[in-house]
């Protein structure tokens, strides 16, 4: 009789055990996909407000070159080189070759807005021009913003999706990792003019 | 027996409680000072009058209650080697300058040693004052006060064009509202020729007038010019705006943010 009590008792343990790792298990799976959906959207919406700002930059190019057209022999070589260069932003079919063309145009306008400045001194105090070059480090800017932003998002879900035990549970939802936007030199660097 | 079962099912539900919290990692963030019990100034530079302060601050009170927008002063002695447009944005972030729902707060940074300035717009008010505007409201109404070290009018004189800006998006009605774009620039040096030049104008007509009204006491207009002249020495005095404050209300503070968040919008100088 107590032998019987005895296996009851640990039958009933085990149950519970069983019933409540199980139950524990389903609950941190739900709450776990519930965050990864969440820092996966957070990870895209600031991945587009990437494209939002450089779309933003690539329309602010031909109203730059606009303002400098009254100085009629500006740099044409280095022109050349920006116009060559957005065109591949705007061709560009993945992310990869998208931030490459994009650190391209980054240089192209900085040799550009140097090579122009350098040549006609007097552009620094034309009023459009002043305007147009801090609309255009305004959008460099909000670019390098949008940018961390994005590496901030993607790490918080990076790092969700790889410790233990998200893995676990990433793997089964099949949540996977993202890519960083790796901080090119040249992407970094901001076409500056100075108004000594 | 039966206890210690128990026990090790408790231990082992624990441990995987435990672990499902674990991922609520913690993020460590950077430093950055916290706002006064002003919010709308914060002069940790310490580089502005207390007439200044005191005047900024009962203009945000006031901007805030009209429109919910919030704009901020923030100066500080160096920006430990951080691009000030990064610091700008960081502040305002993390002060949550603006409301949630409009984002529609500023941030003006000064940083003293390293002689630069930014205004960081909101989301929401990236429309009203588009980065060219900012830039060019710190060229026209900044640059000249910077230079010369006069950090309190300068940012004073600043904090009232934004303010203005931001009545105007929210249809409230200014006095004496100047459009940005129609401005002409402010001369660098605040007596330039231009300024002497009108003053005596303005002089001569004045003494003409006086002298055809007077005309038999001629002599009088000896003792009149120099009077005359000094009032209008003080002619550049009516570019600072910030002097003339409202009625002051000391005592209430507790303003904070309301959770606004910024782009990466505004524009900076060096002076």
């Amino acid at each position: 009789m107590k032998k019987k009590g005895i296996i009851i008792a640990v039958l009933a343990a085990v149950a519970l055990l069983v019933v409540g790792i199980g139950v524990s298990v389903v609950a941190s799976g739900i709450s776990y996909q519930k965050s990864f959906v969440e820092k996966e959207e957070t990870v895209k919406a600031a991945y587009s407000e990437i494209d939002n700002q450089l779309q933003r930059r690539a329309n602010l190019i031909p109203n730059f070159v606009e303002a400098v057209k009254g100085y009629s022999d500006y740099e044409q070589s280095t022109l050349t080189a920006v116009i060559e260069a957005r065109s591949k932003v705007a061709a560009a079919s993945n992310a990869e070759e998208q931030a490459a063309a994009n650190a391209q145009l980054d240089s192209a306008i900085d040799i550009w807005v140097n090579a122009v400045t350098e040549a006609y001194p007097e552009l620094k105090a034309d009023q459009q021009y002043i305007a147009l070059q801090d609309e255009l480090s305004g959008t460099e800017n909000r670019i390098a913003v949008a940018r961390k932003d994005y590496n901030d998002a993607a790490s918080e879900y990076n790092k969700s999706v790889r410790i233990f035990p998200g893995n676990i549970f990433a793997k089964i939802f099949g949540f996977e990792q993202v890519e960083y936007f790796e901080a090119d030199e040249s992407a970094n660097s901001v076409p500056q003019v100075s108004f000594d | 027996m039966k206890n210690k079962i128990l026990r090790v099912a408790a231990l082992i539900l624990v441990v995987v409680m435990a672990l499902s919290l674990a991922a609520c990692g913690k993020q460590t963030k950077e430093q950055y000072p916290t706002p006064t019990e002003k919010f709308f100034v914060n002069d940790f530079a310490d580089v502005m009058t207390a007439e200044d302060v005191e005047t900024i601050y009962n203009k945000g009170v006031a901007l805030q209650e009209k429109t919910t927008a919030q704009v901020v002063v923030v100066t500080v002695d160096s920006l430990d080697g951080k691009e000030i447009a990064d610091y700008a944005l960081e502040l305002g972030r993390e002060w949550k300058v603006g409301t949630e729902e409009k984002n529609n707060g500023i941030v003006i940074l000064l940083s003293e040693g390293d002689r630069e300035v930014y205004i960081a717009v909101g989301y929401g008010l990236e429309g009203a004052l588009p980065d060219s505007k900012t830039g060019r409201i710190i060229d026209t109404y900044g640059l000249s006060y910077f230079e010369n070290d006069n950090f309190s009018a300068g940012l004073a004189s600043i904090y009232d064009v934004v303010v203005n800006e931001i009545y105007v998006e929210y249809n409230v009605e200014v006095e004496n509202y100047t459009p940005i774009d129609q401005l002409p620039q402010q001369p660098s040096d605040s007596t330039s020729a231009v300024e002497i030049l009108i003053s005596w104008i303005v002089l001569i007509v004045l003494i003409t007038l006086y002298i055809t009204i007077f005309g038999r006491r001629g002599g009088l207009f000896i003792f009149g010019a120099p009077r005359f002249f000094g009032g209008f020495n003080h002619y550049g005095g009516f570019h600072h705006h910030g002097g003339f404050g409202g009625g002051s209300s000391g005592g209430f503070g507790g303003f904070r943010g309301g959770g606004g968040s910024f782009g990466g919008g505004g524009a900076g100088r060096k002076f």
